[in-house]
């Protein structure tokens, strides 16, 4: 308590809440790595005391769920994977912002919520507006970007220039970069993707359906994943899966990022939480040799959202002072302290910072991506973990026993049909 | 008289207490699966909360293709896996079944793989089978073979878990096979090599079929696992590619976690519990005529000598 600060007789926003100990649940993962280095600096400015329980993101979802559904829980505040946003606001477990942030003893004035990055925000944080997912007049505040993620383009500068090959700009370039470097570079693989069946395949479709144009459903629920942008989408993944590196069809995105770190691959198109790792002379072989684009166009731009957010939940004992580590944690301040750590920024003035920039060099493209980031690249419902499952497996058939695109996408529009009409989403037509 | 009633039931009495809480530890869970099964639950509400549905989750699951796939892909994994393991685990233990030098040793090592962790079997056939830096192909590349799509290619996937839970399960079936061997009567041997047996006649007329009802308890145990694996294929494939090695246990684990659907997984559960009931209650029936069998066959022997 030495260092403390603020509740020292001058009273001050901490001051009510000094000695108490927050109990938080969050994921083993880069960003919260970085978050437990800074915490010591949130606990000397406000004498209140935090316990992380931090467990493997899989694990943690499991242990959330019986969490929320106790009188009283443990967990003074959570990060939630971006798809729990659905499950648990659904289920009015997770506290509505306003009310903390309508309160002038604890929301600080100079937050600039206005800064946060909107496409995390909207992706994220908000619930109850447009499709019930996304902001609109009736949407609110449920949570805050905190280890969210973008998608970008890494390349390797050196074989692109050996090659004359210029960095993708659209999805022509990017398929023809794709399939010509295993051509002109003996025993390198195009681009390392995802494609496991599962999670990871459907993963990988999806980040190319948005950009060329697709959507899993129209305003009204009707599947169109198995149009045109859907068929072309399942095209782009299969060739890029064809033209990668041995075994791409089994990758998760450990075994996608490793292929390129190791040099099996020239290109690697996912989270940009994966760029400190590339960089690392001691995990990678490709250090100092990647070059970051934003991911190409296709018939617009559109990069992934996705990652974490931060929430308090409804069971939680201490909500206040919990709202008091949120804002900390997500203000300029404590953005700029977590990403300098190694974290992902939450605010575009965060990727402008320049002492960021002199340290991860390739932070301002990172920022610039953001501005395209889609908050409806993929559908966050509850009956989304159905119909995730179903669009991997699929997508798996056609990548690894040829099933036909179109054929197999048709599948997938029928059975999606069928569980969003037993949901009741078909209720009102 | 009264005194002849109390002596009866004490032992029962004795036992009562233990009985109890057995049963009670036994039949809750079980039935509590079976109320679930009934409900529309998802994890975010209370049992309390949840819908009661009646015979919904079952009737659904008879037209859900990924459920019927799945069924298919364990009842094709689970036999063929554990006649494989039945064929080896039973040969070997014949041809090992003599006193010569190194034979305990070579034993132990023989069961070594039954004692690793399913998740570090997984991990570790997951390795060897990686397409460039596995064993396989790196030894099948150097012999100047083209590589073999070990796990990306559906019908390779299914032999690549096939192969790895043959390796690591077979062991199990030749400890209990061998013991079996070791404990036959000497006297049914020896009868049988009085009148004129040979080698193979001694296996198939004899020690087989003396053998059977301890095999018959085997096969049921491992048919009991075999339905339930779980670790090493979420590991190695995690069901694909498609839907080529997704075996029951990944889709029940996936609908109660991922699909959040906590009914329909304890539904499904109780179609496997069902068909393991059936499979059980067959092979002690199949078990009682061999015991019958297995008793006449010593019978013989003993009159023989």
């Amino acid at each position: 308590m030495a260092g403390f600060a603020v509740a020292d007789g001058h009273g001050g926003p901490y001051a009510p809440y000094a000695g108490t100990t927050l109990v938080i649940n969050v994921p083993a993962h880069p960003h919260y790595n970085a978050m437990m280095k800074v915490l010591p600096q949130f606990t000397e400015e406000t004498g209140i005391e935090v316990e992380v329980d931090q467990l493997q993101y899989l694990k943690m979802r499991e242990r959330q769920t019986l969490e929320l559904t106790k009188d009283e829980g443990d967990y003074d505040l959570i990060s939630y994977v971006v798809f729990s946003k659905a499950d648990y606001v659904f289920a009015d477990q997770l506290e509505n912002l306003a009310r903390f942030f309508m309160n002038p003893k604890l929301a600080d004035p100079a937050y600039d919520a206005e800064d946060l990055i909107d496409g995390y925000v909207a992706n994220i944080g908000i619930a109850g507006g447009f499709k019930g997912y996304l902001p609109g007049a009736t949407g609110s505040l449920f949570g805050i970007p905190y280890g969210s993620e973008t998608s970008v383009l890494a390349y390797r500068k050196d074989i692109f220039e050996k090659h004359g090959i210029a960095t993708p700009e659209n999805y022509d370039q990017l398929l023809d970069a794709a399939c010509k470097i295993p051509e002109v570079e003996e025993g390198m693989g195009g681009m390392a993707s995802r494609a496991a069946s599962g999670h990871q395949a459907s993963h990988a479709f999806l980040l190319h359906l948005a950009p060329l144009g697709g959507r899993v459903f129209d305003d009204n629920w009707e599947p169109i994943i198995n149009n045109e942008a859907g068929v072309a989408a399942a095209n782009a993944l299969k060739t890029i899966v064809d033209c990668g590196p041995e075994g791409s069809q089994t990758f998760g995105p450990s075994e996608a990022a490793a292929a390129f770190s190791q040099g099996q691959a020239a290109m690697f198109m996912d989270s940009i939480a994966f760029a400190a790792g590339f960089e690392d002379p001691t995990k990678s072989k490709v250090a100092g040799k990647v070059g970051y684009a934003l991911h190409p166009e296709g018939v617009r731009r559109g990069s992934q959202t996705g990652g974490f957010g931060i929430a308090i939940p409804k069971n939680a004992q201490n909500k206040e002072a919990a709202f008091l580590l949120m804002q900390w944690l997500t203000s300029k301040k404590g953005d700029l302290a977590v990403a300098m750590a190694g974290g992902n920024p939450s605010r575009f003035s965060t990727y402008e910072n320049a002492e960021l920039n002199a340290k991860y060099p390739y932070s301002a493209t990172f920022g610039e991506a953001l501005k395209y980031a889609d908050p409806d690249w993929r559908p966050i419902i509850p009956t989304w973990g159905k119909i995730n499952a179903d669009i991997g497996t699929t997508m798996s058939q056609v990548l690894t026993e040829g099933l036909d695109p179109q054929e197999a996408l048709d599948g997938v529009a029928e059975r999606a049909r069928a569980i969003m009409d037993e949901a009741g989403y078909y209720t009102w037509q | 008289m009264q005194t002849a009633n109390v002596n009866r039931l004490t032992p029962y009495l004795f036992l009562a207490p233990a009985a109890i809480v057995m049963g009670v530890a036994l039949l809750y869970p079980v039935g509590y699966m079976i109320y679930a099964s009934f409900l529309d639950w998802n994890p975010s509400q209370r049992i309390g909360e949840a819908e009661f549905v009646g015979l919904r989750n079952y009737t659904k699951l008879l037209t859900d293709e990924a459920f019927r796939e799945s069924f298919f892909v364990t009842l094709k994994f689970a036999s063929i896996v554990v006649s494989l393991e039945m064929l080896l685990g039973v040969g070997l233990a014949l041809l090992l079944d003599r006193n010569i030098r190194g034979m305990s040793t070579l034993r132990t090592l023989f069961i070594l793989p039954m004692m690793i962790a399913p998740i570090v079997v997984g991990l570790m056939w997951r390795y060897m089978y990686h397409p460039t830096v596995g064993i396989f192909n790196r030894t099948l590349k150097s012999w100047g073979f083209e590589p073999i799509p070990w796990l990306s290619d559906g019908s390779w996937a299914f032999a690549s878990v096939i192969i790895a839970d043959v390796w690591q399960w077979t062991p199990f079936i030749f400890i209990l096979s061998l013991a079996a061997l070791q404990s036959l009567p000497q006297s049914a041997m020896e009868a049988a090599r009085i009148d004129g047996a040979n080698g193979w006649q001694l296996i198939w007329f004899v020690k087989l079929p003396l053998m059977m009802p301890v095999l018959i308890v085997t096969l049921l145990l491992r048919l009991i696992d075999a339905f339930k694996v779980l670790e090493v294929i979420l590991v190695m494939t995690n069901g694909g590619p498609g839907l080529s090695t997704e075996i029951l246990s990944l889709r029940i684990s996936r609908t109660a976690s991922e699909f959040r659907e906590l009914g329909e997984a304890a539904a499904m559960s109780n179609y496997l519990l069902i068909l393991l009931m059936i499979l059980t209650a067959a092979m002690f029936l199949y078990n009682k005529a061999m015991e019958a069998r297995a008793a006449r066959l010593r019978a013989a022997a003993e009159a023989d000598l």
